[in-house]
């Protein structure tokens, strides 16, 4: 049952960094590449399907059974995502900060749309 | 273990090491970091060179990470096409460091370090035999991709790397939803157990499968820039700095690369293939010949008319490859080789030529900025003195380029469309399709001998001002390579084109991939 | 005597050889230039003319190598008769052109850029004529068409000249194109481009439904070269070129190429309607059109031009009527007009030369002045008339011969053939007085530039010899070109050679009376025009003024400047948001397809129970990330805090769900990237508060509604297939190895880090690299980054304090902070530690690190923390990715490859025998990047409040 709201989170969360991304300004895109992240990380995650209490920490010494623990891949991956997602948001910041600099305004295409 | 097996990790290795030393050495040292940088990058020629020929010896050698066995490790395979593509980058590396040893090195700190990663994560992604791995290298040459479309700064570079650095971001997203999905649907990450997997998986996980390979083809085509997913290319390319643009030639066959590959890999071993992208594919690649010509006819600046032609020479090969006959896709990739080689010195030559005027004088403020006004640099530039008989080699360049990418005798441009057309025409009867890309081909020749006509005259007859464009031989150098290497692919066509029918052939049969990287 | 073979390598390897050597000569070389250029032509010439007895023969000289594998093309030169006499007229006259040009080039112009071309050019010649592998011919025709744009550009600083050059190169290498498609059609009909091979396919063509494309692309190819109608515009313009060039390329050599081709072809292509049809009507039209617009020219070389054009129109048409005879005759015609042609163009340049114009209506008299060139060009002209006893009478003679009983498609076409014929010949006698009587006779000429006399008699030569042919042709045509005529027509004709007869007396033929007629006519209308030519106004009466230049340039930038530039911009976008529309949209339309073509059905739902606490927690979370998708246009800060609540819950599930490792690392990442956040929001600009207004929304409401339709799917796409996913038992994942070997052969309990270090520890590598390089970057740019103007001055609250924290209210944190750092600092150094075993690892602790360091700049203000500490980031990032390389690298000492993990045991005093693998050697080089990697963003952007002033202040 649970699936149902990991299911209904992922969607949200990917639902609002796409309206995020697709507004005007910078900042925008900027919190909606982050709401994206968010959503794809646990979306591998999920992908591993879920465990309770079975963090893939194995006992020493002793061939261990994987049935017993939860999917490691997807976290291992997850936790690459979360680094390569981190530091592409925060060059995505300086280069919004760079682009506002040179520009003047915050506007994604470096120029305030002529109504 | 031998030798020649750990000469497979070295492309990726080497650069890594390079940079990881580039980056220690602090900024003073410039001399010392253009020597280690340019010494890497000819260190890595050779390399490749041994790696072409040891993947012309056996069928695809495999090199097993850590030792673990597939697929459960991370797996490297060089097999022919991916050698082939190894030593291109590394000779547009060489071509594009000594260019930028002129000037371009100083025009912001840390630029080696960038050029070795960006070549490290190239290398990765044609070497690599794992889907995540491959996002991963996918990665390390965006990111090293972002630093060198922002060097040298600059409103017109920033404005541009924004655009260029979300559309890839949200492009990386959508390469995690897919891979993972596979994964999810498989429990495997290795393409050859992939390939053998998912079609005896059951139809639901087989539907789970298509739409994770789906939303991954979609990833692909963005970096490979296939129309309507390419705008974010001509504004990126154009505004980039001569050398990084060099280097950016390559990062859209990436992309190609990475569609050949996985598609053929899946496709090629299922009896019911999930083709159901691949008349799309057709259909999406010749529309970005129509786009690219159509840009390349509108483009007034020499920067953009290079950045079109690249959105051109990536769409017949998408087309090419969809179409994709065995000899077809042989052709295809002699095309690839020599229209990268022509792009890169077009984009190093639009700078020399360009320089001093329009866009290039806002360029040459720019660098002179870069290293802060006053630092002897401004004199520098100045001392970039008239080699004689500089605007006679710009023009002869620019006029091998335009051949080149327009396909006229006697460059290998013509060999390779050629090739490309001939084979189009082997099946009989010959599909519409094929009609259509041997219509497009022709016509985007005629348009790049239109615009380039116009351009090259204005630029090298029309210029009633007799200012010779300050120019040094080290920038000429590459320049020259580059084409002079179009020469030799000219005469020696049949031998590359000879070597690739085999690689596309091992791609078009991946049963003996499946079978060398899982050792069965 | 050379043997074939080496023959034809050496006609090829000549010309090209000798064009690189002219382009080395020094500039001022001309003697040097010409003696090369002259010897090569020369040489050349006599190894064509040693060819002849092979040819005579009826042999075929052949020599072939491969190009490309598996047969696809070979490089293959094939020499018959007809192939014998194109190389015997390009050679020959290529040779009379260089000695003539030696003269004629002036001291200031560069000549190795000219006679490097005219070689380069001789050369692609010789290829197209001595080609046997059809794609071997369109390759040097291309390379004839960049030749002569080269060399019509020669004089570059003239504009006419640089429109010329492009027009022609734009025409002429555009019918290339064409050319190319219609010889791969053929080639993919016959199975092979191999000339032979095809001349003797003739059943297989034109039964082909492909044929009519073939032949209409060939036909593009051959009438744009040979400058037909309507593509004859380039010509005329083409001849701002210098004069050796226009005689060489625009009246002997390259034009001929396209009447060559047709002629080459003409077994296999010919003789259908859709031939008849295309090439007689072309030919026709041009035949006619060019002659008529020859009469009213005023420059001496645009007459000749169009009098080119109308006589290659002549040989068009005698290809186009479907009669061997008429093909003899057009080859002939080839040859004779490419003599006299020749001839008056270098008459035309010496009398540019001598008197400085060529204008006809300024120049008079001149045959006073130079008698001898008078004569001659009187001979040639009179040739190009067709009168008796001059090579031109004869073709001609055979052209009326054909006219008269030519049996087409179209009836009425055969009958009024001769009457047209006529009268086109009537108008070319007429442009011929036009030019001699023009130019030579009537009063002195005054104020021309230069007063004109001989030229020195070595720049005669050419001419004379030239005209010389003209005349012992005329005179015995049947023992001079003859033979050469019969090898010639053999080779292309083979068996159904006709009979015909080169005899200047036929008797009374109806075919002399047309001739008579002719001169008789074309006399009389030039009496009859004198008064209109003595107005000396330009343009021809009865034509409408349609300049093809006009329209083609008309064309041209309609094509390639509007419409293109309308289509970029309707088919493309340089603004970003609908380029990410497209993506998002593409994304969903291809995951939802095969979903929905083989059906996605949603598995049964899990083993794992409903519970409440994560459903109210996630609500939180979903309020969350809505509420920060409403507020961050507005309320930036609102926004970020919003989206860091979405993370935390983010993180909580994954500790839920038995993913400490994660929880763990998002945890920190969420601080560092919410720190980066709130230290880049005070440079972006201020948002005037939104005033809500009808208009307003409804202006937006479409797109609003758009991007919420697309949102939405996207969320709802993603979600469906990850329940579909989740609710699926798992299949029998690799990562039962994982768990299986952890610590066996890993040497840690932790999989997840055992996974990140050893198992795919080259991802790791991969990803540290990509940390090392954002970072990189993003330092490179914020150290010239300027910020906008209003931003620059410190926010009220922060002008109260200086840098370092001086109010009190801030007093008490700022100690804690520091305080704090210490602890931080031993729990980073204890996730490290523990990596391998127990949630943690490299990446985790270097945040954490990272995280200490942020609180002192916090806490300190800039310059106080680093007064305090001093790291060196990037050198910092350096030593971690080459630890972790090194580390890696290791294992091939013990021959393993890259990143074999291996654990040794140390032991060590009060805790014992520690287990260490190299893995964790690894690890720590991860944590040195991630430390470098972390520090220098926070730091770059914490700079900016110091550089923003100094920037201030410089700008002062």
């Amino acid at each position: 049952m649970t699936e149902l709201v990991i299911a209904g989170a992922i969607g949200v969360l990917a639902g609002s960094g796409v309206w995020l991304l697709l507004r005007p300004r910078t900042f925008q895109v900027a919190i909606g590449i982050a709401m994206l992240s968010y959503a794809v990380n646990l979306f591998i995650f999920a992908m591993g399907r879920l465990r309770i209490g079975a963090a893939p920490i194995i006992a020493p010494g002793k061939v261990a059974d994987a049935a017993a623990f939860a999917d490691p891949l997807p976290q291992a991956l997850v936790l690459t995502a979360i680094v390569i997602g981190f530091a592409t948001t925060a060059l995505l910041l300086v280069v919004l900060l760079a682009a506002r600099g040179f520009s003047g305004t915050d506007h994604v295409d470096g120029r305030e749309p002529e109504q | 273990m031998t030798f020649a097996e750990n000469l497979v990790i070295l492309p990726i290795v080497l650069p890594l090491v390079a940079g990881a030393i580039t980056l220690v050495l602090d900024e003073g040292r410039m001399a010392l970091k253009a020597a280690i940088s340019v010494g890497a990058a000819l260190l890595l020629v050779a390399t490749a060179v041994v790696l072409v020929r040891l993947a012309g010896e056996s069928f695809a050698t495999v090199y097993r990470l850590g030792g673990w066995p597939a697929p459960f490790g991370i797996v490297l395979v060089v097999d022919r096409v991916a050698a082939i593509l190894i030593l291109l980058t590394a000779v547009l590396g060489v071509a594009a460091l000594v260019f930028s040893l002129a000037r371009w090195q100083r025009a912001g700190p840390r630029f080696h370090s960038l050029v070795q990663f960006l070549l490290m994560g190239v290398n990765g992604a044609f070497l690599t035999g794992d889907l995540f791995n491959l996002f991963v290298f996918f990665e390390v040459l965006l990111a090293a991709s972002y630093g060198l479309a922002l060097h040298g700064s600059g409103g017109v570079r920033v404005g541009a790397s924004l655009h260029y650095i979300v559309v890839n971001l949200a492009a990386s997203l959508l390469f995690l939803i897919g891979a993972s999905l596979i994964y999810g649907a498989t429990g495997t990450l290795n393409m050859a157990d992939l390939a053998l997997r998912w079609h005896v998986a059951a139809a639901p996980d087989r539907a789970l499968f298509e739409a994770g390979a789906a939303i991954l083809g979609v990833a692909f085509l963005v970096k490979a820039g296939m129309w309507p997913l390419c705008f974010w290319l001509p504004g990126a390319y154009s505004a980039a700095s001569a050398p990084a643009a060099a280097l950016f030639a390559v990062l859209t066959k990436v992309g190609v690369y990475a569609v050949l590959r996985t598609g053929l890999l899946f496709a090629g071993s299922a009896e019911a293939a999930p083709s159901t992208g691949t008349p799309w594919l057709a259909y999406g690649g010749m529309a970005t010949i129509a786009f690219g010509a159509l840009g390349v006819l509108a483009s007034q600046d020499m920067g953009r008319l290079a950045s079109y032609s690249v959105l051109v020479s990536s769409g017949t090969l998408l087309a090419a490859i969809a179409i994709g006959s065995t000899p077809l896709t042989g052709a295809a990739l002699y095309y690839l080789v020599v229209s990268t080689l022509a792009l890169s010195a077009l984009f190093l030559l639009v700078e020399l030529v360009e320089r001093g005027r329009g866009p290039g004088a806002d360029l040459l403020a720019v660098t002179a900025e870069a290293f802060g006004a006053g630092e002897g640099e401004g004199e520098e530039v100045e001392v970039g003195t008239a080699i004689p008989a500089a605007t006679a080699l710009l023009g002869l360049s620019f006029a091998a380029c335009a051949i080149m990418l327009a396909g006229l005798p006697p460059l290998a441009g013509f060999v390779g469309k050629f090739a490309m057309l001939n084979a189009l025409l082997e099946t009989d009867p010959v599909p519409a399709a094929s009609w259509m890309l041997l219509a497009l081909l022709i016509g985007s020749g005629m348009a790049t001998i239109i615009a380039m006509a116009r351009a090259g005259v204005r630029r090298f007859w029309a210029s009633s001002d007799g200012r010779v464009p300050r120019v040094r031989a080290i920038e000429l150098a590459p320049i020259v390579l580059l084409l002079g290497l179009c020469v030799t692919l000219t005469v020696g066509a049949g031998r590359l084109i000879g070597y690739l029918d085999e690689g596309a052939r091992a791609l078009h049969a991946p049963g003996g991939y499946v079978d060398r990287v899982l050792a069965r | 005597m050379i043997s074939g073979t080496t023959a034809l390598i050496v006609l090829l390897a000549l010309p090209f050889g000798g064009s690189i050597a002219a382009m080395l000569l020094p500039a001022n070389a001309r003697n040097a230039e010409a003696w090369l250029a002259g010897s090569i032509a020369l040489a050349t010439l006599l190894v064509t003319l040693g060819c002849y007895d092979a040819v005579a023969q009826g042999q075929v000289l052949r020599v072939a190598a491969a190009w490309l594998p598996a047969g696809e093309l070979d490089f293959t030169l094939r020499m018959d008769g007809y192939a014998w006499m194109f190389a015997v007229v390009v050679t020959g006259i290529g040779f009379l052109i260089v000695l003539y040009a030696r003269y004629y080039m002036s001291a200031q112009d560069p000549v190795p850029r000219f006679y490097s071309f005219l070689l380069a050019f001789m050369g692609s010649m010789l290829g197209v004529v001595l080609s046997g592998n059809l794609i071997v011919l369109v390759f040097f025709w291309e390379l004839t068409s960049i030749a002569s744009f080269l060399l019509i550009g020669y004089w570059h600083h003239n504009p006419a000249a640089r429109d010329g050059a492009r027009m022609a190169l734009v025409v002429t290498s555009a019918g290339g194109l064409c050319l190319l498609g219609g010889v791969l059609i053929i080639g993919h009909i016959v199975g092979s481009y191999d000339l032979d091979r095809v001349l003797a396919a003739r059943h297989a063509i034109v039964a082909s439904q492909l044929y009519r494309p073939a032949l209409v692309l060939v036909l593009l190819g051959a009438l744009t070269k040979s400058a037909q109608f309507p593509f004859h515009f380039w010509l005329p313009h083409a001849m701002s070129a210098p004069t050796p060039v226009s005689a060489y390329l625009h009246s002997a050599a390259m034009v001929k190429l396209g009447v060559f081709l047709m002629a080459r072809l003409w077994p296999v292509l010919a003789g259908t309607d859709e031939w008849i049809a295309i090439v007689g009507t072309a030919g026709l039209v041009t035949f006619v059109f060019g002659a008529y617009v020859a009469i009213f020219q005023q420059d001496l070389k645009g007459l000749l031009a169009y009098s080119t054009i109308s006589h290659l129109g002549l040989i068009t048409l005698l290809l186009g009527l479907n009669s061997t005879l008429a093909c003899v005759a057009a080859i002939f015609h080839m040859l004779n007009h490419a003599t006299f042609k020749a001839s008056l163009f270098m008459a035309a340049g010496i009398i540019d030369h001598q008197t400085g114009t060529r204008d006809i209506r300024r120049l008079s008299g001149l045959f006073k002045f130079m008698p001898i060139t008078a004569t001659l060009a009187m001979v040639a002209a009179a040739a190009m008339a067709g009168v008796p006893l001059l090579n031109g009478f004869l073709s001609k003679e055979m052209f009326f011969a054909e006219a008269l009983h030519v049996e087409g498609p179209v009836p009425w076409a055969d009958r009024a053939l001769p009457y047209v014929a006529t009268v086109a010949a009537m108008f070319s006698v007429t442009y011929s007085l036009r030019f001699i009587h023009g130019v030579f006779f009537g009063p002195d000429p005054v104020g021309l530039p230069r007063t004109p006399k001989e030229p020195p008699p070595a720049v005669r030569f050419p001419i004379e010899l030239l005209v010389l042919v003209c005349v012992v042709v005329g005179v015995f045509p049947a023992n001079t070109v003859g033979p050469m005529l019969r090898v010639a027509v053999g080779s292309v004709l083979g068996a159904d050679t006709p009979t015909y007869s080169l005899a200047v007396w036929h008797g009374l033929t109806l075919p002399l009376l047309m001739s008579i007629l002719a001169l008789a006519g074309g006399t009389v209308l030039f009496l009859a025009l004198r008064p209109h030519f003595a107005r000396g106004v330009d343009g021809e009466p009865f034509l409408p003024p349609i300049d093809g230049r006009r329209v083609f340039d008309a064309v041209l930038v309609a094509l390639s400047w509007r419409w293109a530039r309308a289509l970029v911009r309707l088919l493309g976008t340089r603004r970003l948001q609908p380029q990410l529309r497209w993506i998002v949209v593409l994304a969903i339309a291809a995951a939802f397809w095969p979903s929905y073509r083989l059906g996605i059905e949603l598995g049964t739902p899990g083993t794992t129970p409903f519970d409440m606490a994560l459903a109210i927690a996630w609500s939180v979370g979903a309020a969350c990330a809505l509420g920060a998708a409403w507020q961050a246009k507005f309320h930036r800060l609102a926004a970020l805090i919003l989206a860091g609540g979405a993370g935390l819950v983010t993180c909580v599930t994954f500790a839920w769900f038995s993913a400490p490792d994660l929880a763990l690392t998002q945890l920190a990442v969420e601080v560092v990237t919410t720190v980066l956040l709130l230290l880049g929001l005070r440079w972006l600009p201020k948002r005037v508060p939104y005033r809500w207004t009808w208009a307003g929304a409804r202006a937006a409401l479409p797109g609003r509604t758009r991007d919420l339709a697309i949102a939405v799917s996207a969320g709802g796409g993603l979600a469906a297939l990850a329940y579909a996913a989740m609710t699926r038992p798992l299949p029998d994942t690799v990562s039962k190895f994982f768990v299986e070997r952890a610590y066996t052969e890993g040497g840690g309990t932790n999989v997840v880090n055992v996974i990140l270090v050893d198992f795919r520890g080259f991802d790791t590598l991969g990803e540290i690299t990509v940390l090392a390089a954002v970072a990189v970057a993003a330092y490179s740019l914020l150290r010239r980054f300027r910020p906008a103007r209003e931003s620059i001055e410190p926010p009220p609250q922060q002008q109260a304090q200086s840098d370092s924290i001086a109010a009190d209210d801030a007093r008490v944190p700022g100690v804690l902070m520091r305080g704090l750092f210490a602890p931080i600092i031993v729990f980073a150094m204890y996730l490290l530690f523990r990596g391998h075993d127990l949630p943690g690892g490299g990446f985790a602790a270097g945040i954490v690190f990272a995280i200490g360091i942020i609180l002192q700049y916090m806490a300190g203000g800039t310059r106080w923390a680093e007064e305090r500490l001093v790291l060196r980031p990037v050198r910092l990032m350096g030593i971690g990715i080459g630890l972790a390389a090194a580390t890696g690298a290791g294992a091939w000492l013990f021959a393993h490859p890259f990143l074999t993990s291996h654990v040794v045991h140390v032991f060590v005093p009060l805790i014992g025998d520690v287990h260490l693998p190299s893995a964790f050697l690894f690890d720590i080089g991860v944590f040195f990047l991630v430390v470098g990697a972390t520090s220098l963003l926070l730091i770059a952007i914490a700079h900016q409040s110091l550089r923003a002033r100094r920037a201030e202040r410089e700008d002062q």
